[in-house]
């Protein structure tokens, strides 16, 4: 017996490591997994393994900062499967470090069309399904630097405590028709994308450990864990809330 | 002698009314000010209401989300004034209710560029000048509801949750140039726009109920006492700060 058993859910950058990990948990919990990536070959990968594994997912490529790749991404969703009760907002660009003087206007607007206006997007087309299915949970991923400071990533941080923010609109507003929302803030995890600016993971380690209590990152299964707890019953009390999944990184 | 003396401030949206307060306020204490703002008749008469109390004050017309006519107004400011030091960030507006759902994607884009784009791109001008003058503070104005959740505001809440960790990433990235950046998250205040869309002052009061706890809205003056502090050499360790001017409305 899964703890999403007959749930079918949306997870945006299901091709990534994050994502990749919560629609493989989603699915190994018994729900149906919808995953989506703007990168063909990495989401189809995601699909492979959760079939591999006996599971039930589809794969689509879109951009969700694209109203139009958005709306008929989340409606073909729940055509094919029925319904659609939860959804997990992952999609996040990755902007090479900038500060706010030399940060070209370009790359702020795309990481704000990315982070936050692609969420806005999701969110806003897969409510009324939400509706009909008598109820829904939203997994926006925020992050530790939606909360604290980092150096160099000004447009990230703006989106990521905008996220938190969103979410908490979306609980206040459709709390009355059984829609939770919950943001989750990730610390360091041991991703690619953790691998962008540093050679090798045990450089990353290096310099990033001593700054978790816990003693060691963050791996996506962690991430996965926790989505997996929001998008149950057994969190039916908690809705606009921040979830730090963070090793003790913003307790210090 | 003035709190500011020596100091040149830039001030949007400052025909409105917190702006308004805080340039007037930094002009009696002694700071040059350049009050811009997109309806050139209201910063006019801010400017002139400075100077005919014997500060020392210039009006501009300017759009904050255009990358130009910041950039020339914030070149015209130090030609005048021979430098800049403060920057408070106040342009802003928040969308009418609608639940995110109903929400237009035009309406929401708006809504992000006014709030959000408007400081990166009034914050990427100023940066330079307050380099070359030695140091400086900027003041971003985010809201109770960059940290709560309002009801059928999802633009203006993932804004202004947005606009608190641009504070905090100017900060981080420039406190070695002695640039400080901080948030002010004023609670609700009697001013005429909030007056435009309510039908009096006594149905805000109540439609806020208990968690108004002195009963009353907060004053725009209030709002420019906490600027001025944040303006000054009093907050040289404040810098990343969350300024929570709401008479107890998020603590409870």
């Amino acid at each position: 017996m899964g703890l999403l058993d007959g749930k079918v859910s949306l997870v945006t950058a299901a091709g990534g490591g994050i994502a990749g990990a919560i629609a493989r948990r989603f699915a190994a919990e018994g729900a149906k997994v919808c995953c989506v990536d703007i990168n063909e070959n990495t989401v189809n990968q995601t699909v492979t393994d959760i079939e591999k594994e006996g599971g039930t997912a589809i794969a689509k490529i879109c951009n969700v900062a694209s109203e139009t790749e958005a709306k008929t991404c989340v409606n073909e969703t729940a055509s094919i499967f029925g319904k659609l009760e939860v959804v997990v907002n992952a999609a996040a660009a990755s902007e090479p470090l900038h500060t706010v003087a030399d940060m070209p206007i370009e790359v702020w607007q795309e990481v704000l069309d990315v982070n936050i206006t692609g969420m806005f997007l999701i969110a806003k087309h897969a409510i009324p399904h939400m509706q009909v299915a008598g109820g829904g949970q939203f997994i926006n991923i925020s992050s530790t630097f939606g909360h604290i400071a980092w150096p160099q990533r000004p447009a990230y941080m703006a989106t990521k405590g905008a996220v938190r923010q969103l979410t908490k609109s979306i609980a206040l507003d459709f709390a009355s028709d059984n829609i939770r929302a919950n943001s989750i803030l990730p610390g360091a995890i041991e991703t690619n994308r953790l691998l962008a600016r540093t050679p090798t993971m045990e450089k990353v380690r290096e310099r990033m450990v001593p700054l978790h209590p816990i003693g060691r990152l963050g791996q996506p299964e962690d991430i996965a864990n926790a989505a997996a707890f929001l998008a149950s019953d057994q969190s039916s009390f908690m809705t606009g809330t921040d979830v730090f999944v963070d090793g003790g990184f913003t307790a210090i | 002698m003035g709190r500011l003396d020596g100091k040149v401030a830039f001030v949007t949206a400052s025909g409105g009314a917190i702006a308004g307060a805080t340039a007037r306020l930094f002009g009696k204490e002694g700071a040059a000010v350049c009050c811009v703002d997109i309806v050139e008749e209201n910063v006019k008469q801010t400017a002139s209401d400075i100077n005919a109390a014997g500060g020392n004050a210039m009006a501009l017309k300017c759009d904050v989300t255009d990358d130009d006519a910041v950039k020339t107004a914030v070149k015209k400011t130090v030609t005048e004034f021979g430098k800049l030091n403060v920057c408070f960030n106040a342009a802003a507006y928040s969308e009418k209710r609608h639940r995110l759902a109903e929400m237009p994607l035009d309406m929401w884009k708006n809504v992000i560029d006014v709030n959000l784009t408007g400081m990166f791109i009034v914050a990427r001008h100023v940066i330079p000048e307050m380099q070359t003058t030695g140091g400086g503070s900027i003041i971003n104005v985010s809201s109770i509801y960059g940290v709560v959740g309002a009801k059928e505001r999802p633009a203006y809440c993932a804004a202004k949750g947005g606009v608190r960790m641009l504070s905090k990433s100017i900060a981080v990235d420039y406190a070695a140039d002695n640039i400080r950046a901080n948030s002010i998250m004023p609670g609700p205040i009697e001013t005429p726009r909030l007056l435009a869309r309510n039908p009096s002052i006594e149905a805000v009061i109540e439609r806020h109920g208990t968690r108004l706890h002195q009963k009353r809205l907060g004053k725009p003056e209030e709002i420019a006492q906490t600027a001025l502090f944040l303006a000054s050499d009093d907050a040289s360790f404040t810098s990343g700060a969350d300024m929570v001017v709401d008479a107890a409305y998020t603590a409870f």
